[in-house]
């Protein structure tokens, strides 16, 4: 069951949704930058980025009224949203470390 | 780096790739079946076409937040008591016209379509109508004839003249007294019906 | 003047135009002649689709204007109608452009091939006239056979329907059978189990019923799974491609990528469907669901962000074709903002209730459409006419670079605004007419006749100019870009 908006929440409501995905791909890009620079305030950046994250989520579960198994979904925004750019970073130099040693090998040939 | 975990190999992706794809489908086709079977005609959330007789009206349930179409007692359309058989034709005709005369590229049908003119899903039961007693008479003239019945409410904006007959707009108005009776989860929100008292 | 002198002067216009323009079909192998054929096609309905969305958006403020003639269903009709196929139109081009390269062989069914092109865009025609000349017929079968099926986005008549398919077909027989012939490749398997999907779903909006709720249930498998699924598969099968060419990525590193994007892409995408399913009449479990896996969404976009930053701290790139990398990167921002950000705005049911048909879904239509489908194209049309050239230099010190620069400033910038426009008036609407009014007849217009909406609307028309002069700019960029143009292409290293 949902219970909808109510009218005075409609900005925060729109305003939090929007912040979420924007802090979401800024954390991700801050952290993956983070990775390639070793600047210490990039990563700090990265973090920040996260905390605003985590403010947007609680603000949009105030204002959409979640309960129940709408909790859950803020739940998974938030852990999703954290680790989904690590596993991602890891995949991408993984991914690309094969095909270097692929390439080493058939080179050897 | 000369370890290559599988969780990052080609084929380990490729393999996740078919699974998720097939995965997610086969969870979309058996939510159809369910959904298409709970949604028949006659069924609990879309009502079968014979409600075109009876009071259909659309009450806000505090405890769910949401409106919920109520069904009532007989309410005969046009002055006709319609069996499902004819009931079923004339929505049918109905439905066929707001294809063909192209409706859904100005009103949005259940919240779908253009933005041009207003939404058509509880249009039957809409306060524009003014009252119960007039409401059909209006609709059939509006649909014939927009321009000189135009409902512009203020803006400059005019239904065409469609040549919609008779007979036509009948079904339109049958199919429109039909939809407003499917339940819609709610929406649209806050909606006070021609049968609410202020 | 009389038709025979008409008829002569048009040819001598016609003459005249191909001599200035002055492109070489030699440069091209036979295949990448007939997908520039469907580039072409492409390029004249992204000019009708913006001229009968300026009309339209002209009725908004003028509703009087051209009423009775052509009035807003009509325009609006030929508006999405045309954004749809150029797409489409579009997709079949790029991938006739890498089918030969990509298989190493010639295409197999080349002259079945140009005829389904020539028939595809005679029946396009065909529809378009009948859809300004009849506009509308009765009540009954015949019309939705023969003028329009009256269902957004799919209005074709059920016999351009039949056709559309067949055509499908034919472009379906020769991907498969020069994959065959050729060699197979991860990019090809995607792209042929995608096209099977493409051609599938489509066959979902061909019946005719009368239970609005199922109608619209299997409209939407048609819309919503060729959009936010097949169609951004195929958009990464292209782009995949275009990294190896572009940017000289090593092909398993790209194939590994397609298939996590792939998975991560119908992974959310499939049931994402959900979130059309919440108020046509289907239960209530699609609320769950459809919110769930509209969060999940934008995951795919957030892999592109990391990845991209991973391989522009591992790698310098060099590239071969400017405009084509401006408009990719142009993707990358308009399919994130678009379909990401404006999309998870207003999905979730709680505020879904009060956004769901109103202008907040024309305000995230046209950043998303524009910015996941109309930039990737572009990039692809930049592509083609560079090897049309003779595969000639293409950077930001081309002759005549400010056409290139300005049409893609201009167009972004348009959209962007009308963007911004639609979605002040979107976000009043669903206040006024939706929250406050009881999404009433008497609420609809009230909304419609605030002052914030209607200078919404004016702006909106501003910005479309904007984006229309952008487009005029973009073809006549097209048409002259690396013209006598003498320094080759840069070489690409693969890295």
């Amino acid at each position: 069951m949902i219970e909808p908006v109510a009218l005075k929440d409609f900005f925060i409501t729109f305003f939090s949704a929007a912040l979420i995905i924007m802090a979401g791909a800024s954390y991700a890009l801050l952290f993956a930058w983070s990775k390639v620079n070793t600047n210490p305030r990039i990563k700090i950046a990265a973090y920040f980025s996260y905390l605003v994250l985590l403010v947007a989520v609680v603000l949009l579960t105030k204002a959409a009224n979640f309960s129940g198994y709408w909790l859950t979904l803020s739940g998974v925004m938030v852990v999703g949203y954290f680790f989904a750019p690590i596993g991602i970073w890891y995949l991408c130099v993984k991914t690309h470390a094969v095909s270097d040693t692929q390439q080493a090998t058939l080179e050897d040939k | 780096m000369n370890e290559t975990p599988l969780w990052a190999s080609e084929s380990f992706w490729k393999k996740t790739a078919i699974w998720v794809t097939a995965g997610s489908f086969l969870i979309l086709v058996v939510l159809t079946f369910d959904s298409l079977s709970q949604t028949q005609a006659g069924g609990k959330r879309v009502p079968a076409y014979s409600v075109i007789n009876k009071k259909i009206d659309y009450v806000y349930q505090k405890d769910l937040h949401k409106s919920m179409p109520v069904i009532g007692e007989t309410e005969l359309l046009f002055g006709k008591e319609y069996t499902e058989a004819e009931a079923e034709q004339l929505v049918m005709l109905g439905k066929k016209t707001t294809q063909a005369k192209n409706c859904m590229n100005c009103h949005t049908l259940l919240g779908n379509g253009a933005y041009y003119a207003p939404d058509l899903t509880k249009a039957y039961l809409d306060k524009g109508w003014v009252n119960k007693e007039m409401r059909e008479d209006m609709m059939i003239k509006f649909l014939m004839d927009p321009e000189k019945n135009a409902r512009t409410f203020g803006s400059n904006r005019k239904m065409p003249n469609l040549d919609i007959t008779e007979q036509e707009a009948k079904g339109v108005v049958a199919f429109l007294k039909w939809m407003s009776s499917i339940d819609t989860n709610g929406f649209p929100y806050n909606f006070k019906t021609i049968n609410a008292e202020d | 003047m009389n038709a025979k002198e008409l008829c002569e002067g048009s040819r001598a216009n016609y003459a005249n135009f191909i001599t200035w323009v002055a492109l070489d079909r030699s440069n091209l192998s036979a295949g990448r002649q007939l997908s520039v054929n469907y580039f072409i096609v492409a390029v004249i309905l992204f000019f009708a689709q913006l001229l009968f969305g300026m009309i339209a958006a002209t009725q908004f403020i003028f509703p009087n204007f051209l009423y009775d003639w052509l009035d807003f269903s009509v325009n609006r009709m030929v508006h999405i109608n045309a954004m749809i196929v150029w797409m489409l139109y579009g997709f079949i081009g790029c991938v006739y452009w890498l089918l030969e390269e990509e298989s190493g062989t010639d295409i197999v069914g080349l002259k079945l091939g140009k005829l389904a092109f020539w028939v595809l865009t005679g029946a396009v025609t065909i529809v378009v006239l009948v859809y300004l000349l009849i506009q509308t017929g009765a009540g009954k079968d015949s019309s939705l056979w023969l003028i329009n099926e009256g269902r957004e986005y799919i209005e074709a008549p059920r016999w351009a329907d039949i056709g559309i398919v067949i055509v499908m077909l034919i472009f379906f027989y020769n991907v498969v059978a020069t994959f065959s012939k050729g060699k197979w490749s991860g990019i090809a398997g995607v792209l042929t189990l995608d096209l099977v999907a493409l051609a599938g779903l489509y066959v979902a909006g061909m019946f005719y019923m009368t239970n609005i709720t199922h109608e619209q249930f299997w409209w939407w498998w048609v819309i919503h799974l060729w959009v936010e699924a097949t169609w951004e598969v195929l958009v990464g099968v292209i782009m995949a491609w275009s990294l190896m060419k572009l940017l000289g990525v090593r092909r398993q590193i790209v194939t590994t990528w397609l298939y996590i994007e792939v998975a991560l892409m119908f992974g959310s995408g499939i049931l994402g469907l959900g979130h059309h399913y919440f108020w046509i009449g289907t239960p209530e479990y699609w609320l769950t669901i459809g919110g769930f896996f509209s969060a999940l969404e934008p995951i795919p976009l957030v892999a592109m962000v990391v990845h991209a930053m991973y391989d522009a701290g591992s790698h310098s790139f060099k590239n071969s074709n400017h405009p084509a990398v401006a408009w990719i990167i142009a993707q990358a921002f308009g399919n994130f903002f678009g379909a990401g950000v404006w999309g998870f705005m207003h999905t979730l049911p709680q505020i879904n209730m009060f956004t769901h048909g109103t202008q907040w879904s024309a305000s995230h239509g046209h950043l998303a459409f524009f910015g996941a489908y109309a930039t990737i194209n572009i990039a692809f049309f930049y592509l083609a006419i560079q090897h049309w050239r003779g595969d000639v230099w293409m950077n930001s010190d081309t002759a005549n670079a400010w056409r290139w620069k300005w049409a893609l400033g201009l167009l972004n910038a348009g959209v962007v605004g009308m963007t911004v426009a639609l979605l002040i008036a979107g976000y009043e609407q669903s206040f006024i007419e939706r929250a406050v009014e009881g999404s009433t007849w008497g609420g609809y217009f009230s909304a419609q006749n605030h002052p914030s909406f209607q200078s919404a609307m004016v702006w909106r028309w501003f910005f479309g100019l904007m984006t229309f002069s952008g487009l005029i700019l973009l073809i006549w960029d097209l048409l002259t870009i690396g013209k006598g143009e003498t320094r080759k292409a840069q070489e690409i290293v693969e890295h």
